[in-house]
């Protein structure tokens, strides 16, 4: 009766769908996407180089040994199944078969080893791997992970662009593979697409490799990325069809005008991993904001309603904490400091910090990061008026210098937008380590926030295989930070996939351009 | 014919005479008309329309008209009328103070370069040139990115890239003014060099100079729109460049958040331009006798 009532409904559906001129298209071989990148890569191996911009030529070059379906579930990729064991100490990858490199020598388990090396050695994000201690090849097509503690962050680390398989007779020659000169022309990978040409500041040329280890893959037959940095001249090549795809556009008013286009495609689907949030950094060990006090009472003046309405028109969502609101392990349930501007005032009142007679009780710095949170602290600046806190924007000349002047604590407030990276363990633990703060590195903990409890929480969590108890030490830690307040979270930045009609399968899944399109095609 | 001109000329009009000369020029009071008008409203105007151009009072990217203000609000909906009222002030003191800044480098270079003559001349105008060359917002750029983005370093900047005309102008007038008569009874007379330089020469070398001043001071008021185009300005100060950099991304969808300020510097640089041009007709004899 039940089967019976689909296949009814499934008819019906087809009916209707044929019928209103909707046909689903099987995914075709063939044709060219072009796409823009919104920034120049600084070389295309993202075994040693971090970043969304390296990360989408990065992921179509060069395989991982998994990939993440749209539900957070890893799916085979370079390894056609993996064995955990040991309690999570031992990680086994059963590779591919048939996998060859674009130069047509086979992958082993041997370019796994290299490469996870060389990506522990080299790439920026230091907790990916810390725990593998070896990594062992009984085979050509076994490679096995020997771990010093349970770390349920490495299969996020396995995907995405995070360990590139790169091959260790190309890159293993001896020299540094951060300056490697291959890292940016006739790059060998060992993904579903090769490079044809970089030519930076202009455009990526990559065409389809065809001994790519899963059949009739990738369906284009080439890609080119077109490297524009003016998110105008962006918006209108979109317009007028000179460019199909564009991920991580984050314009709110260029989102919403291109919603309107009936040719384009714009959604916020498929940066879930990426989580990208927008925060408000605090100097927890030097100046005013050191008070707890100090940062609350900010908090609760930021109104997180207007960036999220005013400046972000709608398109952003909520982040109370800092995970991203897509991952499991987001805990809603904090102190979120809704707008409360009386409760501001009289926590300032009573922690001892008067009024001026001009109505100001001190002054305090905001900086920012990049352009786009201008009008952030331009915000700050008449919100925290109201309280009574005189705030100077201090625009950096450019982004080196901003992160010189942070990194090395020489701030107050500072508008930010850090991603997660996954999983906790590789983007959320390094704002609030103890052990992360590091003089002159960005993105460590440069609030030089410290707390104990907050270590001890991230160091059992970040061990935890049990989803469920990982869950619960996260809310905890959420909850703790909420209270403490070493940053403030107001938003997720709201990256946005723009596509044309003419484009089938864009990548949806957790990781956006930062995962193998080899299953996006045009259409006719 | 032409030895005499140049014999009468060195002697200073009266200011009189100038004065007509200039007032009988209609696009000259136009412009002065409406310079006067702006500066007026950049010192006195937030009296009258006291809304901070920093708060936030509406709806942000509200157009021109609606709820009552008259030219709408920006990204954060703050007013764009106070904005562009506060920021002629700004507008115009960086302007004024960029083309003094050059001036007092320029005509300083300028002098010593013409008066002294020989390896003087030859490093200060090696210099001049050098400074000619240079590609003037990547050099104003660099300055600012070095110092940070404040009234002052803009200012600064602006000063220090544009002096090289006025160098050029001033050397090549003190060049002919300094073998005329009056000069030579000057020096015969006891004056010292620097005496010759600032009292006697530079009176005479003023005309056009102050022509070129004035015609520098709009060019500053556009070089700081253009720095701010480039995301370099001083956020915590409105100039009417720092309100077309900050809506700058906003461009395609809220036009008159960028359009607004737009005019403004065009109706200012304009005014100044036909002040500039009035004040060459009325300084220069050898115009006004065509």
């Amino acid at each position: 009766m039940k089967k019976h009532f689909l296949k009814t409904l499934l008819l019906t559906a087809t009916l209707i769908f044929t019928s209103l001129g909707v046909s689903f298209a099987e995914p075709k071989k063939g044709g060219t996407l072009i796409a823009a990148v919104g920034n120049n890569p600084r070389h295309l191996n993202p075994a040693v180089q971090s970043g969304i911009v390296t990360g989408f030529p990065g992921a179509q070059l060069f395989a991982t040994p998994i990939r993440y379906d749209n539900n957070w579930e890893p799916q085979p990729y370079l390894a056609e199944s993996w064995d955990i064991s040991d309690g999570g100490k031992t990680v086994k990858l059963n590779l591919v078969k048939d996998a060859v490199f674009h130069d047509g020598v086979p992958i082993k388990s041997s370019d796994v080893k290299f490469s996870l090396e060389t990506i522990k050695k080299h790439h920026p994000f230091k907790t990916m791997f810390a725990p593998v201690v070896s990594v062992e090849t009984p085979d050509e097509h076994t490679a096995v992970l020997k771990l010093s503690s349970p770390h349920p962050a490495l299969m996020l680390a396995m995907s995405s662009q995070l360990m590139a398989i790169i091959p260790e007779h190309v890159y293993g020659d001896g020299q540094d593979p951060k300056t490697h000169p291959q890292n940016s022309e006739n790059v060998v990978g060992s993904g579903p697409f090769k490079l044809v040409e970089f030519k930076s500041g202009e455009h990526i040329i990559l065409e389809r490799f065809d001994d790519f280890f899963i059949d009739g893959r990738p369906y284009l037959d080439k890609m080119v990325l077109k490297i524009i940095r003016d998110p105008a001249t962006r918006t209108i090549g979109l317009e007028n069809g000179e460019i199909d795809f564009y991920a991580f556009e984050n314009v709110p008013t260029n989102i919403n005008r291109l919603k309107k286009n009936a040719n384009l495609n714009v959604t916020p689907d498929g940066y879930a991993a990426i989580g990208p949030i927008d925060w408000l950094a605090f100097n927890t060990k030097s100046g005013k904001t050191a008070d707890v006090n100090v940062r609350r009472a900010i908090a609760y003046a930021i109104d997180r309603n207007f960036i999220l309405k005013a400046i972000m028109l709608g398109v952003a969502d909520e982040a109370r904490t800092g995970i991203h609101p897509g991952s499991p392990y987001y805990e809603p349930d904090v102190e979120a400091y809704d707008i409360d501007i009386d409760k501001a005032n009289k926590i300032l009142d009573d922690a001892g910090y008067k009024k001026g007679s001009d109505g100001m009780r001190f002054g305090l710095n905001v900086d920012f990061g990049w352009p786009g949170l201008r009008p952030n602290a331009e915000y700050t600046k008449a919100a925290l008026k109201k309280i009574g806190i005189d705030v100077t924007v201090r625009q950096s000349a450019d982004f080196p210098t901003w992160a010189q002047t942070v990194s090395n604590h020489n701030f107050d407030l500072t508008w930010d937008t850090v991603f997660n990276w996954g999983d906790p363990v590789i983007g959320v633990h390094r704002t609030y380590q103890t052990s992360n703060i590091k003089k002159g590195v960005i993105w460590s903990n440069t609030q030089q926030y410290s707390n104990p409890k907050v270590d001890a929480i991230m160091e059992k969590a970040g061990v935890e295989n049990d989803m469920d108890k990982r869950k619960a030490l996260y809310s905890e830690l959420q909850k703790m930070l909420a209270n403490d307040l070493p940053v403030y979270w107001t938003n997720t930045l709201p990256y946005h996939t723009i596509y044309s009609n003419k484009v089938g399968n864009p990548p949806m899944g957790i990781w956006a351009t930062s995962s193998p399109m080899d299953m996006t095609y045009i259409k006719d | 014919m032409l030895e005499n001109e140049e014999i009468e000329e060195p002697t200073i009009k009266p200011v009189k005479e100038i004065f007509l000369t200039f007032f009988k020029s209609y696009s000259a009071v136009t412009g002065l008309i409406i310079l006067i008008g702006i500066a007026v409203m950049g010192f006195i105007g937030p009296l009258f329309y006291p809304t901070d151009p920093f708060d936030m009072v509406w709806m942000p990217f509200s157009p021109p008209g609606t709820d009552g203000f008259l030219l709408g609000t920006d990204y954060l909906g703050r007013d764009i009328l106070s904005q562009i009222i506060n920021g002629a002030r700004v507008s115009i003191a960086i302007g004024f103070s960029a083309a003094l800044v050059s001036c007092f480098i320029g005509v300083g270079i300028g002098s010593f370069a013409g008066f002294y003559g020989g390896w003087v001349e030859e490093t200060l105008m090696r210099l001049t040139e050098f400074f000619q060359v240079l590609p003037t917002l990547l050099f104003a750029m660099v300055i600012v990115a070095l110092f940070g983005s404040s009234v002052l370093s803009i200012t600064l900047a602006i000063g220090a890239v544009s002096w090289a005309s006025v160098a050029r102008i001033t050397r090549s007038e003190f060049l002919r003014i300094k073998e005329l008569d009056f000069v030579l009874a000057s020096r015969a007379s006891g004056s010292n060099n620097l005496a010759l330089i600032f009292r006697v020469i530079l009176p005479n070398a003023a005309a056009p100079i102050i022509v070129q001043s004035a015609l520098l001071v709009g060019a500053a008021i556009t070089f700081e729109a253009g720095l701010a185009f480039l995301g370099l300005s001083d956020p915590n100060v409105i100039s009417w460049g720092q309100v077309i950099g900050s809506n700058r991304i906003y461009i395609l969808d809220a036009t008159y958040t960028v359009t607004i300020p737009g005019i403004a510097i065009f109706i200012t640089v304009l005014a100044i331009s036909l002040v500039g041009d009035g004040l060459n007709d009325a300084l220069n004899p050898k115009l006004r006798s065509r």
